[in-house]
């Protein structure tokens, strides 16, 4: 653990007070300031913020590839929600969404408070042999390979192991969100910010729960855990957000299939992009924009009050 | 190191708890090894062995038949548009292009949001850098789409200045490199990865500097640089394998194949390997005489397997050069 906290600055987090020297700039260094930040809000502003905002006023026209648009108001909100398929997308991508969160979000935290324990040496190797990266095409065509249903491995251990009758897998309406989830538990790892997180906690509190007595369980529960809050609720955040807009995924898996038991929200907006109504797609991803903002704000106000402060 | 007592580890409990954290560990490494070898080993094996049930563990006659088809698919063929050289180009293009534009501009940006900025003017720098990372991808595909033919006019058609016959200035990036670079250059997640770095950097380290009589530019780049190399490596390593593994952006934005990245040739590839059912041979639709050509010398998920092997090769070197920066460049504490 040493070597780590002697990263640059890593021993002074705890140390830097609150209230900094208030420092005045010299009428140069503001120049600089505003070089330094301009080309990033520039750039921030027209590829982040407007794309946004054309969001809002695209999804109440009726734009097309070619030719004049004009306004249509609400309509195309009212046609997506009128449309069945897209009642089903969100059922499908809510379900997605839980069954993500339940079964994998705590996973990398456990795994983390662990590897933190072994020696600097040891943990060193073991992160490289975990995040040892593997590319998207590849890992996909290897889960494609391993869930066929006629020659891969899982129908064999199904079949021939287990004795079951011939299984699904990603070509079962019932199955196929929980196949889709499996490989994220089966290939469980530690989480690179939360071992970071755990890395600044100061060696002193442990020690100080050590002569109170404190166990294993103990000290994780009382120091490991609160301290690293603000991280798991960030986190957290991050993952409610990108599970509820998966789509690389399960489209690679599945292509939304059965019968569009895995189509998710974003699939379907794909699919409304690619008959060209670009409206109603934008509108479609707005219905789930304002879902994604009510979960995480309500999320946001249930955990609100931080260890730290 | 910490939550194990340092004194008293002998003690039987403890001991049995130490060695089940063990092999918790090195049964997840194991787990997470199995992807690597089975890529291996299936690129190694011939056509018939591959369909076989129960699975081989070791390749009973190693063959690099698979390596050399995919070669020759890949250096000239009708199925591969261009030869995959081309491809791998491109995406280097697009990858280290994005990463020069980025990595300065969104350090700069964070370093200022972090040392020169103070109070509320920060405070909402801050959010107004950060606060695109609430809003889903999805929502704002399909004007960044079309923004990519015609910035700033989300419209196909650009509109005439007033009272002229010119219409206004455009960019048009579409169908080019640009058009997967330019979205890409701020990254919120790296700004905040920045930020988070340099918050931990003492202000008196950087007030010394000022007072010896540096530029900010040079307090930068002579002082802050140095220290924060972790956090651009770290940087650098996610945003190269997000960019090279992006297949879906470049698929919607370039339309000609002699500009489309490496992944989305791949994606092709295998798509059309799948449905003209190679995987089945004896099932085999192919309709393309050089795809049934292919088949009956061997190519089946072997010759994917390959492809999926290139394709990891260079997010796995950019590892390899990030690795010791990992755990020392990441500061985030939070959202606050």
């Amino acid at each position: 653990m040493a070597e780590q906290t002697l990263a640059p600055g890593a021993s002074v987090e705890e140390s830097q007070p609150a209230a900094v020297v208030e420092v005045k700039l010299t009428r140069r260094s503001r120049i600089e300031k505003w070089a330094f930040l301009i080309p990033a809000l520039l750039f921030q502003l027209s590829w982040g913020w407007y794309p946004l905002i054309v969001a809002f006023l695209l999804s109440m026209t009726d734009a097309r590839p070619r030719g004049p648009i004009s306004w249509t108001g609400f309509q195309s909100y009212t046609r997506v929600w009128a449309d069945p398929l897209v009642g089903s997308a969100f059922r499908v991508t809510l379900i997605y969404a839980a069954l993500s969160i339940v079964l994998t979000f705590l996973i990398p935290i456990i795994v983390a408070i662990l590897l933190m324990e072994m020696k600097p040496r040891v943990m060193r190797w073991m992160m490289v042999l975990w995040f040892l990266p593997l590319s998207g095409v590849a890992s996909t065509i290897m889960w494609r390979y391993v869930y066929n249903t006629d020659f891969g491995f899982f129908q064999w251990i199904a079949m021939d192991v287990l004795g079951l009758p011939r299984q699904g897998f990603l070509t079962s309406a019932d199955q196929v969100l929980f196949w889709l989830i499996f490989p994220g538990i089966l290939m469980f790892g530690p989480g690179l910010i939360y071992m970071a997180g755990l890395q600044s906690i100061p060696q002193s509190y442990y020690e100080a729960a050590e002569i109170e007595g404190a166990g294993l369980w103990r000290k994780i529960w009382t120091i490991s855990l609160p301290r690293l809050r603000p991280i798991i609720v960030m986190m957290l955040t991050f993952a409610i957000i990108g599970s509820l807009q998966v789509f690389d995924w399960p489209k690679l898996m599945t292509e939304g299939g059965p019968g569009g038991a895995s189509r998710t929200v974003v699939m379907y907006m794909f699919d409304l992009l690619n008959s060209l109504r670009y409206s109603d797609a934008t509108a479609l991803a707005i219905f789930l924009f304002i879902l994604i903002m009510a979960i995480t704000i309500t999320y946001r106000i249930l955990f609100k009050e931080d260890p730290d402060a | 190191m910490s939550l194990f007592p340092k004194v008293g580890r002998n003690q039987p409990g403890l001991r049995v708890t130490w060695t089940l954290v063990v092999a918790v560990l090195c049964f997840g490494i194991f787990l997470h090894l199995i992807p690597f070898y089975f890529m291996i080993v299936t690129s190694l094996k011939s056509a018939p062995e591959i369909m076989r049930i129960p699975p081989t563990l070791i390749p009973e006659n190693p063959t690099f038949a698979a390596w050399q088809l995919v070669f020759q698919v890949s250096v000239g063929s009708t199925i591969l548009r261009q030869p995959l050289s081309q491809y791998f180009l491109n995406s280097c293009l697009m990858a280290f292009g994005t990463l020069a534009l980025s990595l300065p501009i969104t350090s700069f940006a964070a370093y200022a949001n972090s040392k020169l900025q103070r109070g509320r003017g920060a405070r909402w720098t801050f959010l107004f850098f950060i606060g695109t990372l609430m809003v889903p991808a999805a929502v704002t595909l399909i004007p960044t789409f079309l923004l990519t033919r015609n910035f700033p006019f989300p419209v196909p058609t650009v509109p005439n200045i007033p009272g002229t016959e010119i219409e206004f200035p455009v960019i048009r990036t579409w169908n080019t490199a640009w058009a997967v670079i330019i979205p890409g250059v701020f990254s919120a997640f790296n700004f905040l990865l920045f930020k988070g770095f340099f918050d931990t950097i003492p202000n008196s380290i950087i007030q010394a500097a000022r007072v010896d009589g540096g530029s900010e530019f040079n307090i930068f780049r002579r002082i802050v640089l140095p220290m924060s190399i972790p956090v651009f490596a770290v940087a650098a390593y996610l945003q190269f394998s997000g960019v090279w593994d992006s297949f879906m952006w470049p698929l919607l934005v370039i339309q000609d194949s002699a500009r489309s990245p490496m992944s989305v040739a791949i994606y092709n590839l295998i798509n059309v390997f799948m449905s003209s059912g190679t995987m089945r041979p004896q099932a085999s639709l192919a309709t393309n005489e050089q795809i049934r050509q292919l088949q009956e010398a061997g190519l089946s998920w072997n010759g994917l397997v390959v492809l999926g092997i290139l394709q990891t090769i260079p997010i796995f070197i950019m590892f390899i050069v990030s690795r010791n920066y990992l755990l020392k460049g990441v500061k985030i504490r939070g959202l606050k």
